[in-house]
């Protein structure tokens, strides 16, 4: 027995359709150079992003709960030869959204440059390693648990039809950052120390963050360098210290670096903490608005200064 | 690890400090001669907004004990805000910090003038007093010490360096 | 023949080969991720999963130290790292498409340069494979011309029984002597028929067909569309077994610090990144070439050998799905 109860993914048939018919008229029509979308792969389930550029590729667009990456990834300095210029279509759902609304704030995209095609979501997986994974409570993405927004607004297009009502799932991310809050610092240091040791400085955690776009990363410099670059734990925990950094009143929460990550680490929960604690000091919250600055990049005069002697 | 008594730890702290003020202001306690602990070791920058808080983790692995981060009182920023920034940076980089498991009694902020002297010193010997009771740092010298399984290699001289440290 | 091992015996022989000061190092989970470790119980060994990252690192660790230096006065003293000190290992629970992976390497390590650190390490390592009896649909050893009980690479090799046990076969003196050692924990073969093995996909590529298509298509538009949508990390080489670049850098302070050496991946844009500031593979689909190419073409090559055995790993990993079989069977049939 398991008590993992199935989730209702039904749209997604109706939602594919809906993609393939308005990515082939917006491309037949001219009106975008290119879609950016997901497709299947060979393995049984599999999706992965592809960049449509003509009606016979739209059509073999699709959504299923294995669509599961941030696309607009894409559409950041750091893939400049995706986005040559001219408007572009995109699929997004709902949290992807929020990262294009702030690299819009960051003067990284301009919205009259996107043909937003907003996707209703009813969950994707937490993990694509074995893609033929059924949708349930146990495999659904902790974010999606977390999730304000399965019916996006402000695209240019969305299918019509409505996400079902998701049972009311457990909020796996405020969990698990209150329990880590509860222990002594002691603890939580030894609970970092052991997760950061398994990273090997792959970096996917940073290549698909759609807000990890600097031509040259901080921790990849050496001169000066202020990280050690090699993955041994002590290099580890300086690159994650300044991750969470470098992403906190920016990161909008797609999670994908988690997912990404091929030993596990969850590294969200960083990320989570820092935009809770921004929403307490600074009643900030990512994605919401286009906005020219973020919390670290503006002040207030009567701001907490508390901690200050 | 350490086998120091806390009678002979000397712990050793890091101050970033803004040129404008706060370093001025320890300036000034020197001038008038007044005292305090010699071990702390000041490093000046334009303004707090320029401190980056990778510095101050910089600082940590490099050995230190414990940290100080001082500039202007706010209203008093040569560059207008840059304090006000830095006020921002620091209240979520302590949060971080608290998160990942690092004592925030290690790491100070203070605002001194060019004028207050007297508070550079009373925040110099505070910290170094408060760290001296709290041992010295070891969290990040011990994760220096680590090694991935695979690299890892026996060698004793090494970790004798370490704590020599 | 005295080659049967129960499963209860080959408990007993890590725990002696741990007793005995050498470093076993087998499947187990680490915090949920199943990963080759040392071990320091022999119940900790935990063979159900491939382990997400391959066996290489037993003799190309992610990180190490190949020297220290110290400013002594206006002198700067070096001290080599001392080859004597890396341990004694025995590598237990290989799966082929990993133990096969280790001759492949040996090739490129022991070339024009030998690498004393890789050598050492693999002289003092002794392998047991262990056939496969669990795969998936990213597995793809048959399509390289391996298979689930492919013993390349392993000293010793265990089949599983049905009914639990295991028959081990030796393939080199190391094997035969760690067998000879314990003697006590073999008994004769039972009647058991091995347990079945993992299914795969069954058709080999023409990897010859492949390599004579890149002999002839360095320029070539489908580059552009197969990896248009990588991101460039790390993770597909690092998880991969035959995977081996490394980056040599140096760490620590004026004073004293450590010369490392540790992975690194050709789809990291800083990879060819000149002091010049030109970088030669200045798009993604010119790294991800280099990707295919080094395993299909230029190690064959040089070295006669393929560099992929079909594992899967960085299939399962890849954050956007790229899929290396799906691509060296486009190959084969162009
Ligand atoms: S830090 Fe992670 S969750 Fe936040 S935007 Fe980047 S990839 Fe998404
Ligand atoms: S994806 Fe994971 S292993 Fe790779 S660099 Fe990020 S945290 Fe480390
Ligand atoms: S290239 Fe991929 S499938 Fe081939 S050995 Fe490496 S990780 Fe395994
Ligand atoms: S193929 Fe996949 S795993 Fe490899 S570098 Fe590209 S995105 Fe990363």
């Amino acid at each position: 027995m398991n008590n993992h109860a199935a989730l209702d993914t039904s749209i997604y048939t109706a939602v594919t359709e809906a993609i393939r018919v308005e990515a082939q008229r917006i491309l037949s029509e001219g009106q975008v150079t290119a879609v950016i979308g997901y497709a299947a792969s060979r393995r049984k389930g599999s999706a992965r992003p592809v960049i449509a550029t003509d009606a016979v590729a739209a059509d073999k667009l699709i959504f299923t709960a294995a669509c599961v990456n941030n696309l607009a990834v894409y559409l950041t300095k750091a893939k400049k030869d995706i986005h040559k210029g001219g408007k572009i279509g995109i699929v997004v759902k709902g949290c992807d959204l929020k990262a294009l609304i702030g690299l819009m704030g960051e003067s990284q995209l301009k919205r009259e440059d996107l043909y937003l095609i907003g996707v209703p979501c009813s969950g994707v997986l937490g993990s694509t390693m074995q893609p033929a994974t059924e949708l349930t409570t146990a495999t659904i993405a902790p974010k999606c648990c977390e999730c304000d927004v399965h019916q996006p607004t402000g695209c240019d297009f969305i299918p019509s039809v409505t996400v079902p009502s998701t049972p009311q799932l457990e909020g796996k991310y405020s969990a698990e950052i209150a329990r880590l809050e509860a222990l002594t610092p002691a603890e939580r240091w030894s609970y970092w120390k052991e997760q950061f040791a398994k990273c090997i400085k792959c970096y996917a955690c940073r290549q698909v963050c759609p807000f990890c776009f600097c031509e040259q990363c901080l921790c990849d410099r050496n001169k000066p360098q202020m990280v050690d670059s090699t993955p041994r734990p002590s290099g580890n925990t300086a690159w994650h210290i300044v991750r969470a950094m470098h992403l906190a009143g920016r990161c909008a929460g797609c999670a994908e670096c988690e997912r990404v990550c091929p030993m596990d680490i969850p590294l969200n929960l960083l990320n989570r903490k820092m935009a809770k604690e921004l929403k307490e000091l600074y009643d900030y919250e990512s994605g919401l608005e286009v906005l020219e600055k973020g919390p670290l990049n503006s002040f207030a005069e009567k701001d907490d200064q508390s901690f200050i002697k | 690890m350490d086998n120091r008594t806390q009678q002979d730890f000397e712990p050793k702290i890091i101050a970033f400090v803004c040129t404008w003020c706060t370093y001025a202001g320890a300036d000034l306690a020197g001038t008038s001669r007044m005292q305090y602990p010699s071990n702390v070791r000041v490093l000046k920058f334009p303004c707090t907004g320029r401190i980056d808080p990778v510095f101050i983790l910089k600082a940590f692995q490099q050995g230190a004990d414990g940290v100080l981060v001082s500039g202007c009182h706010p209203g008093d920023c040569h560059y207008i805000a840059g304090n006000f920034h830095a006020r921002r940076r620091f209240a979520a980089f302590r949060k971080l910090l608290e998160f990942i498991g690092v004592d925030l009694n290690r790491l100070q902020f203070s605002w001194v003038s060019a004028a207050e002297g007297g508070k550079w010193v009373e925040v110099v010997t505070d910290l170094t007093e408060k760290v001296r009771t709290m041992g010295p740092m070891v969290e990040f010298k011990e994760l220096a010490l680590e090694e991935q399984w695979s690299g890892a290699i026996d060698t004793p001289e090494l970790k004798e360096a370490y704590n020599a440290i | 023949m005295q080659n049967f091992i129960s499963e209860q015996n080959l408990n007993v022989l890590l725990e002696q080969l741990i007793k005995s000061g050498k470093r076993v190092v087998a499947p187990r989970v680490n915090s949920g991720t199943p990963l080759y470790e040392p071990l320091s119980a022999s119940g900790e060994m935990d063979l159900k999963e491939l382990p997400r990252r391959s066996a290489k690192e037993a003799f190309f660790p992610v990180c190490e130290d190949i020297l220290s230096y110290e400013k002594v006065g206006l002198n700067v003293k070096l001290s080599d790292v001392d080859p004597a000190r890396f341990p004694e290992t025995v590598l237990v629970g290989v799966r082929p498409c990993d133990a096969a992976a280790i001759p492949v390497l040996d090739a490129v390590f022991s070339w024009d340069y030998k690498d004393q650190f890789y050598l050492e390490r693999r002289r003092k390592t002794t392998i047991v494979g262990l056939a496969c009896t669990s795969s998936d649909d990213a597995c793809f050893c048959s399509g390289v011309g391996l298979s689930p009980s492919t013993t390349k690479g392993s000293d010793l090799f265990l089949t599983p029984l049905e009914g639990g046990g295991y028959v081990c076969e030796t393939y080199s003196q190391k094997g035969e002597d760690l067998v000879s050692n314990y003697k006590e924990l073999f008994v004769d073969t039972t009647s058991a028929k091995p347990l079945p093995l993992a299914e795969v996909r069954t058709e080999t590529f023409d990897l010859k067909k492949v390599k004579a298509w890149l002999d002839n298509n360095f320029e070539n538009s489908y580059w552009d569309g197969i990896a248009i949508s990588c991101v460039g990390c790390g993770a597909c080489a690092f998880v991969c077994p035959a995977c081996h670049c490394f980056d040599i850098v140096d760490e620590g302070a004026e004073k004293k610090g450590q010369r490392r050496k540790s992975w690194d991946a050709c789809g990291f844009w800083k990879f060819t990144h000149h002091a010049s500031g030109h970088n030669p593979r200045d798009l993604q689909p010119k790294r991800y070439r280099n990707r295919i190419m080094h395993k299909f073409k230029y190690y064959d090559d040089k070295f006669s050998q393929t560099l992929c055995t079909g594992c899967g790993r960085c299939i399962r990993v890849c954050p956007v799905g790229i899929d290396i079989a799906t691509i060296v069977e486009e190959i084969s049939h162009k």
